[in-house]
């Protein structure tokens, strides 16, 4: 427990106890035709009740001392004297002795209060960073442990079909229909591409996340990034009716192409994965002043309440949990984005469904090609 | 040309993607040579020469677009590259440094296949000078070089000079990938320092005018980050 009375201070205090005590006696000579003793009496035991507040016991011992001296000594009669006339003035002096070493007791017991509540705050913060230092580096961990049992399962999963269908069709012992035999090998096809997938979701991810993300900007329409971002999904959107809206004096984008395309590819999929099969999807387009947006939506179930604040979060996979998937796609669709400046948003559509938005400051107006 | 089907070298040193390669190329007429690096690639293409080369840009030894360079110095056989995902860089200076087309691994056979067949085609061409058709069809798409004109499913298209230009460009090397500054090279000169947002602006509204989607082009294909393919068939 530390203490503002060190041996300096002290030492300080006494001599400070011993100047203000000079000083009020000097002063009140001076005006003792307008002070009365009682008066005296009163200052000296403010000057006695500073000095312990301020240099701790022994100052304070000095300065009652020292005060009771004067007092006596320049006001009490006999005057210039250490003798007194009255014996009541033997009890002013002690009531002065005493109160004085009561209040610098009460008051040093405050500030030791004081001090200790102090400390004990510093502590308690001190605490409070290292429970919340403990609590992230637990997150961290569960987050570490949760991706490597997702990514375990999801490469288990196809890896589990394609070794299944492989030493099947391998077995020379049994005798696999034609039909069955095409089915194996066409499971094995379609687990090796589920897998190259994921593997390229994780590439992206660790890439955003390492910063090792270089955005390499062009101007584009974005009619060519929908395009090829459609026919990069062209055999699993099984069909499903997608409709284009995008008006005819859409600016071209300031952005990476390949980075926007897979953001459109990531939304799709995604959109894909969580409708029923066969339901529509739809994408737009526009742009206002300083910005330009496209939207991709469905009819799908919509996001639920807890969804719509976590659906960019890693490894968020919502209360679909049968659906394949680490959960990377969003996140990486918003990392993307918002490295190249823009921002991503998801909300729930009128009529059923989800919308997810992606906002682009336009950059300046596209240099001029005379087309 | 002899009975025999067309001499590949295989440039790769992973075993198992040489087993592959092997099984389906062989299985398929092609006749092949084998090398795990780039130094035994020269060697091997000087001493006996392909009439097509693979080769991964991932060799561990050398830099493939080193060895396209170093291989274009003295012959014009077409080069296919193989790359990885996502370095698209690395397929714009391979065919910048004079590959013809690219491989995105993981592949499949069929997409390795028509991707030889359309360099060996073109090169065959090249060879003996044949002129190229005077009338190009593709779907409803149809081309008349002589008389210069576009028909989509019988009506006439009007395209302007540059537009005319850029398709008969890709229609003429159909099948086959064009890089942004190839295509800027081609249509807009040598000395063109125009930007490759040229090249999109053009093709967008190239698309408008003979794709039925143009946002879900049959034709002209995107392949995003190198340039764009005219699609056969």
């Amino acid at each position: 427990m530390t203490d503002d009375t060190t041996e300096a201070n002290r030492g300080v205090g006494y001599l400070v106890a011993a100047s203000a005590v000079s000083a009020v006696t000097a002063l009140s000579w001076l005006g003792r035709p307008l002070l009365t003793l009682p008066d005296l009496a009163m200052l000296y035991l403010l000057v006695i009740i500073l000095v312990a507040v301020r240099f701790g016991r022994g100052p304070s011992v000095v300065a009652s001392a020292l005060s009771i001296a004067g007092f006596d000594f320049f006001f009490v009669p006999p005057l210039f004297t250490f003798a007194v006339a009255n014996k009541r003035h033997a009890l002013t002096f002690a009531m002065m002795f005493g109160v004085g070493q009561l209040i610098s007791g009460f008051t040093l017991r405050i500030k030791r209060q004081e001090l200790s509540a102090r400390e004990r705050e510093a502590r308690a913060a001190q605490l409070a960073e290292e429970a919340r230092t403990a609590a992230l580096r637990m997150r961290v961990e569960e987050m570490r442990s949760s991706l490597l049992s997702a990514v375990s399962h999801d490469l288990r999963t196809p890896l589990a079909a394609i070794t299944g269908a492989a030493t099947t069709l391998r077995d020379e012992s049994a005798t696999v229909p034609e039909a069955e035999r095409r089915d194996l090998l066409a499971a094995i096809c379609e687990e090796a591409e589920r897998m190259e997938r994921l593997v390229s979701n994780l590439l992206d991810m660790t890439r955003l996340e390492s910063g090792g993300l270089r955005v390499k900007r062009e101007w584009v329409p974005l009619e060519e990034m929908v395009g090829s971002a459609l026919a990069r999904l062209e055999p699993r959107l099984g069909g499903r009716e997608v409709t284009v809206r995008l008006p005819e004096t859409l600016p071209l984008w300031s952005v990476d192409p390949v980075l926007l395309e897979q953001v459109l590819v990531n939304l799709l999929e995604n959109a894909v994965k969580y409708t029923p099969a066969g339901s529509p999807l739809e994408v737009r387009a526009g742009a206002d002043e300083g910005t330009v947006f496209f939207e991709v939506s469905d009819r799908g179930p919509g996001l639920s309440e807890e969804a719509l604040g976590r659906v960019f979060e890693k490894f968020y996979r919502g209360p679909h949990v049968g659906v394949g998937g680490v959960g990377l796609g969003l996140p990486i669709c918003k990392g993307m984005v918002e490295a190249q400046g823009g921002a991503i948003t998801a909300e729930n559509r009128d009529g059923g469904g989800a919308v997810f938005r992606v906002t682009m400051p336009r950059g300046g107006d596209a240099p001029a090609t005379g087309a | 040309m002899s009975e025999a089907g067309p001499l590949v070298l295989v440039v790769e040193d992973e075993p198992q993607m040489r087993r592959f390669l092997r099984a389906s190329l062989a299985s398929h007429g092609y006749r092949l040579l084998e090398a795990g690096g780039a130094a035994e690639a020269l060697r091997l293409a000087s001493a006996h020469p392909p009439d097509l080369v693979l080769l991964d840009l991932g060799l561990p030894d050398a830099d493939g677009i080193d060895t396209t360079r170093r291989l274009r110095e003295w012959t014009r056989v077409p080069i296919l590259v193989i790359s990885a995902r996502q370095r698209e860089d690395d397929k714009v200076m391979a065919l910048d440094a004079g590959a013809d087309d690219y491989l995105t691994k993981p592949f499949g056979v069929n997409e390795l296949l028509a991707r030889m067949r359309v360099a060996l085609r073109h090169a065959g061409r090249a060879l003996d000078g044949t002129a190229a058709e005077p009338v190009f069809e593709s779907g409803e798409l149809r081309i008349d070089l002589a008389r210069r004109e576009v028909t989509r499913g019988g009506a006439v298209v009007h395209l302007t000079p540059i537009e005319y230009k850029l398709l008969v460009l890709l229609a003429q090397n159909a099948g086959k990938v064009l890089t942004h500054q190839q295509i800027l090279r081609e249509v807009w000169g040598p000395g063109s320092t125009r930007q490759t947002h040229y090249v999109r602006v053009y093709m967008a509204e190239l698309r408008k005018k003979v794709e039925a989607d143009p946002a879900r082009p049959r034709h002209i294909v995107t392949e995003q980050g190198v340039g764009y393919r005219f699609r056969e068939g």
